[in-house]
């Protein structure tokens, strides 16, 4: 069914409703995806008991509260859920408006961060904000925000080809945040932000030469920095690792045992899992990290290949609504950030879930709604609400 | 806008994705479907730390209740392996534990690295501590993180050496048997049966270990108690050997080879009776060693079983360092030296003519003799064979075989007409050379005698409940093959089964062989009157939990039994109708009692003399002396045999001495036999069994003697017969 059709059948909107919002068929409350928003709040849900399940012990450890991730956790959802409705009723035009600022005000959070941030694994990734104890990490904005602009950029170009000028200025629009990402040293955010890239760009029409471009480019800064030791050999220990998975080598040691206690986790889950709070790796406390990094190690372990069967289903349909929406978008600059969003977040998952089935290498990339983590949620949420306003507005 | 582009891009996009999460969903299936059990397995043994249990390992008991081997609760230090891998962490732990428990660090390593002590269990590294030391590292678990004081059992046996062939020993797994305890769920640094009863009943004995689990973190710290199983204690074992028995059979038969090493052997003669220039001096017996077997012969039921050299089996429990029990039990090719041998079971002894009986059953069983017992045989002390024409004896081929040389006449001993009864008494060579030359050339050179004597038992094994047992040989065309191929004796004898061979066997000679048991046991045949019995050291089984009626010895009124074996059916049985036994036990029971025949002058029976001064109205019994001739036929090579069952079905007692190089069969095994049933017959007091000395690691001795307190039993009249 076409706009057209659409419009024929019932007739153009009106703003005449409660709140300004029409009657209208097309009135953008009216065309909420709900299935995304049951997907997304369904992995939310599973990702708040995993977040318990993972941490209470550590907890307990501690002599902490058992549940104050998981409430923290909790909070991060109704905030994200918050700034979803939020960027839902601005829509996703308004934030095209003020890119701009949101792009200088993320440089600046970004350079400053370098500077204030507080050291975390030997990476500056985040400020406290002291009140509510919160940790920012600048990155995960920088994910929407990059897509909206470079979406934005491509879609004033005329052509359905993209020119050499417009490759070239989105380099330096996606390259410097990416620099500066680099420099703190996450990798992981870095990667992800270039893969959405890539994914507009595909859509955009660029030239295959471009994406080789641009993937080869990627691939000798990321040589260049840790040839260079720019970013520690950190990084270069977990690509190291990920090619010898079962290497005894002392200094590989401990990313080697991470992955490889996240693999047994998710082997001896078996078809139905061990049982919530039944995990014996879990509970042990064998994979560190594992609430925000290896989220799907306990769920694969506790709830076995059916739970891991089914988070990766829901995820499916989750992107299945996002390529959907990106389907139906009404404009170029709709559907160029919708499948920059799509290849952002399909790229997350994978990695995510790869590094805990070492497909992939480790990097620290949370996974989308489950990983424990308040600016990676308030980032998704971020995120969910752009596709969803693009889906609420496709009649307009 | 081009629509076609658009969407032709957005499915790219959409299949990747596709592509991604379908190779995440193989990738997880494949681990947890096709991985699983592997690291199922793997991660049970990291997040698990499981502390073995070890159950208390069942009593043993002799006839009487006497506890013959117990368990002593010994405290043994282990650490967690998860403290020692790292080498600097090691080597600081090893030096603060040096001082405690007393021993060098070098020795922790050696610890450390021993392959018999499992990779994931915890490492012990000093058993039987003091309660002191125990005490102590327990009061510094802060400083000694990883260390466990685990309780567990000291194999304890009181009686020392009595018994000690039986009873056996413990110890570790030996390398040859390590897959095999391991195939059954024994843990490599376990202490297993080595000897004895304690090696053939050993899964009886262990009972079932239990275990402790705990789950741990990854920083070894113990998490939650997974489960913890109790172990349960093994069976306890009822002998059928008393050790009163027992202790005399050792103490005669020590005292007797003791006695016989200050006897003379008689001369080498040249055939004009002048000494042999090649052995001028005279020669002591050597008599090394030696076996006794008494058993009950209605139920097969051992109940003593002595074998010299003996040795004291708390060797094997005493931690002694590996010099000084190689110094104990020396590597030797000496059969005569060597101590971990049960002579009794492992023995291949030649028997000489205590072997007569069974090849008198065979000629009257398979109706050889014409008039079976009524056969008269004129014996003039020679035999010449008749199957062999007279031109090829003359071309050096041995027809001629000679009685046993009486000492009053200088020459073979000569018996006039005897018969089956007779030939049996006076131990007539004659005799039996006929009987085994035509029971072979009659009947079709057919192995007629073989067939004869393994239905009492001969040439194979008695299947005894003890370890390495000896089947013996019995003189065949096979066996002369066989042994030409390993070697024992030429290619050019080994090739065929001659009658010369035969007429060795029918008097115990030759390639016969046997254990002391498996003659203990046909004699058992003849006393019983055709029943062959499997022999057993063990008559019950018990279950765990027996109490004792005083300290060192259990309440069996009180036990409960598992399973028995002294009231078996026989394996089976001898035809013994007719007239085929009567002859036998009556030729028997003359050896005993006289009279001997007359010929010449007077012949006394091989045992008359000794046996004058035995309780026969007490205890009947009849026997049969045999001289089994040694290396080179030399007299001081010549080991002794006697065995004896009692007439008496009362008191149905079967025996059996075989002492090596130590004079005839009535000179040497024959008073031990005397011994054996004067006490049976209760007419010599037994000492009475007490526990032993601790024992002495510094004396170097396998086992200290231990003589007849009152040797007068073994005195008596000799025969001059070497027979």
């Amino acid at each position: 069914m076409s706009l057209q059709t659409l419009k024929r059948k019932f007739g153009q909107p009106t703003n005449s409703g409660a709140f300004g919002f029409s009657g209208s068929y097309a009135d953008p409350i009216r065309n909420i995806d709900w299935i995304l928003i049951a997907v997304v709040a369904l992995q939310s849900i599973i990702g708040l008991f995993n977040v318990f399940s993972t941490t209470h012990l550590r907890l307990l450890d501690q002599e902490f509260d058992p549940y104050f991730y998981t409430q923290r956790q909790a909070g991060y959802i109704i905030a994200a859920a918050a700034a979803a409705a939020i960027v839902m009723a601005l829509g996703h035009e308004w934030f095209r408006t003020q890119v701009g600022a949101l792009y200088g005000g993320l440089m600046l959070l970004l350079v400053l961060v370098l500077v204030y941030g507080a050291v975390r694994g030997g990476a500056r990734l985040s400020f406290n904000v002291p009140i509510v104890s919160f940790s920012l990490q600048p990155a995960e904005f920088v994910k929407p925000v990059i897509l909206i602009l470079i979406a934005s950029y491509f879609s004033e170009a005329s052509d359905t080809k993209i020119d050499w000028h417009h490759f070239v200025m989105s380099l330096y629009i996606v390259g410097a945040p990416v620099a500066l990402i680099l420099i703190q040293p996450d990798l992981g955010s870095a990667t992800v932000i270039v893969a959405g890239v890539v994914g507009i760009l595909l859509v955009a029409g660029a030239r295959r030469r471009y994406l080789l471009m641009i993937t080869g480019l990627s691939i000798a800064t990321m040589g260049t920095v840790m040839v260079n030791g720019f970013i520690g050999t950190y990084q270069l220990r977990r690509l190291v690792s990920w090619l010898n998975q079962d290497s005894r080598d002392k200094a590989l040691e401990s990313v080697v045992l991470q992955v490889r206690f996240a693999k047994r986790a998710v082997s001896t889950g078996g078809f139905f899992g061990k049982g919530y709070l039944d995990g014996p790796l879990t509970n042990g406390k064998y994979i560190p990290v594992q609430f925000t990094d290896f989220p799907f190690s306990a769920i694969a372990e506790q709830f076995g290949m059916l739970g891991g069967g089914v988070v990766i289903a829901l995820f499916a349909v989750m992107l299945w609504r996002v390529w959907r929406i990106a389907q139906m978008a009404r404009d170029r600059f709709s559907f160029y950030m919708t499948c920059g969003i799509f290849t952002l977040m399909t790229f997350t998952i994978f990695q995510n879930i790869g590094m805990t089935l070492g497909l992939t290498p480790v990097s620290g990339l949370p996974l989308p709604f489950i990983s424990y983590g308040g600016s990676h949620m308030l980032a998704m949420g971020i995120m969910v609400g752009l596709v969803q306003s693009v889906h609420m507005r496709r009649l307009e | 806008m081009a629509i076609n582009n658009r969407s032709r891009r957005l499915t790219a996009l959409g299949l990747a994705a596709v592509v991604l999460l379908s190779s995440l969903s193989v990738r997880m299936w494949f681990m947890q479907a096709v991985q699983a059990k592997d690291n199922e397995l793997v991660v049970l043994a990291v997040r698990t730390r499981t502390i073995r249990l070890l159950p208390e390992r069942g009593r043993i008991f002799d006839a009487k209740g006497r506890v013959v081997a117990d368990n002593k609760r010994i405290l043994t230090v282990t650490i967690d392996r998860e403290v020692l891998k790292d080498p600097i962490d090691r080597l600081e732990m090893f030096q603060r534990l040096s001082g405690p428990l007393v021993m060098p660090i070098e020795m922790l390593f050696k610890r450390y690295e021993d392959k018999r002590f499992g990779p994931l269990e915890a490492l012990p590294l000093k058993e039987d501590v003091s309660e002191e030391t125990a005490l102590f590292l327990a009061e510094r678990i802060e400083d000694y993180p990883g260390i466990y004081v685990r309780e567990e059992w000291k194999r304890n046996y009181p009686f020392g050496a009595i018994g000690s062939h039986v009873v056996g020993y413990i110890g570790a797994i030996l390398p040859k048997t390590l897959a095999y305890y391991k195939s059954i769920g024994y843990d490599p640094n376990e202490r297993v049966g080595g000897y004895g009863v304690e090696q053939s009943y050993e899964p009886i004995l262990r009972g079932t270990p239990g275990y402790v689990r705990y789950e741990v973190n990854a920083q070894g710290k113990l998490l939650r108690l997974i489960e913890r199983v109790e172990p349960i204690v093994g069976n306890d074992l009822h002998l059928s050997i008393d050790m009163g028995l027992q202790q005399f059979a050792e103490q005669a038969l020590e005292t007797q080879l003791v006695l016989r090493r200050r006897v003379e052997a008689g001369n080498v003669r040249l055939p004009d009776g002048t000494l042999d220039p090649l052995f001028p001096d005279a020669v002591y017996y050597k008599a090394p060693a030696g076996s006794v077997v008494v058993m009950n012969h209605d139920t097969g039921q051992v109940i003593a079983m002595a074998s010299y050299p003996r040795f004291d089996n708390r060797w094997f429990t005493g931690g002694v360092s590996s010099n000084k029990f190689a110094q104990v039990f020396p590597q030797t090719d000496d059969p005569d030296l060597s101590v971990l041998v049960n002579r009794a079971i492992s023995g291949r002894y030649n028997l000489g003519s205590s072997f007569k009986p069974f090849v008198a059953y065979a000629a009257l069983n398979t109706g050889q003799l014409p008039g079976n017992a009524a056969y008269v045989f004129d014996d003039r002390g020679t035999y010449k064979l008749e199957s062999i024409p007279s031109d090829r004896c003359q071309q050096g081929v041995k027809c001629v075989f000679r009685n046993a040389v009486c000492r009053a006449t200088g020459s073979p001993c000569r018996f006039g007409n005897v018969t089956v009864e007779d030939a049996l008494a006076v131990s007539s060579d004659a005799f039996f050379y006929k009987i085994g030359e035509q029971i072979l050339t009659e009947r079709g050179y057919k192995p007629i005698l073989e067939e004869q004597v393994r239905l009492f038992g001969f040439g194979s094994p008695t299947n005894i409940d003890l370890p390495n047992e000896f089947a013996g040989t019995i003189p065949s065309k096979a066996l002369k093959k066989r042994m030409a191929d390993i070697g024992a004796i030429s290619q050019e004898s080994g090739k065929a089964y001659y009658v010369g061979d035969q007429v060795l066997f029918s008097i115990g000679q030759g390639l016969l062989s046997a254990t002391p048991l498996q003659v203990a046991a046909a004699y058992g045949v003849l006393g019983n009157g055709g029943k062959l019995f499997t022999p057993h050291v063990v008559q019950q089984v018990l279950a765990p939990g027996t109490p004792d009626k005083t300290p060192g010895v259990a309440d069996l009124t009180l036990s409960s039994v598992v399973e028995r074996f002294d009231a078996q059916e026989p394996v089976s049985t001898v035809d013994m109708t007719g007239d085929r036994l009567a002859p036998i036990v009556r030729g028997m029971a003359r050896v005993i009692t006289g009279p001997g025949v007359n010929f010449d002058y007077y012949h006394k029976t091989t045992g008359e003399l000794l046996f004058k001064g035995y309780p026969y109205d007490v205890l009947p019994i009849a026997g049969k002396t045999g001289t089994a001739q040694g290396f080179g036929n030399l007299p001081w090579n010549d080991s002794s045999a006697f065995g004896a069952f009692s007439l008496d079905p009362l008191q149905p007692y079967s025996a059996f001495a075989y002492l090596e190089k130590s004079g005839y069969g009535s000179q040497a095994a024959a008073p031990v036999v005397k011994c054996i049933f004067t006490a049976l017959a209760q007419r010599y007091k037994l000492d009475g069994v007490i526990a032993a000395d601790p024992l002495n690691i510094q004396s170097g001795i396998a086992a200290p003697p231990s003589y007849l307190r009152n040797p007068s039993c073994l005195a008596g009249g000799r025969s001059d017969s070497r027979d």
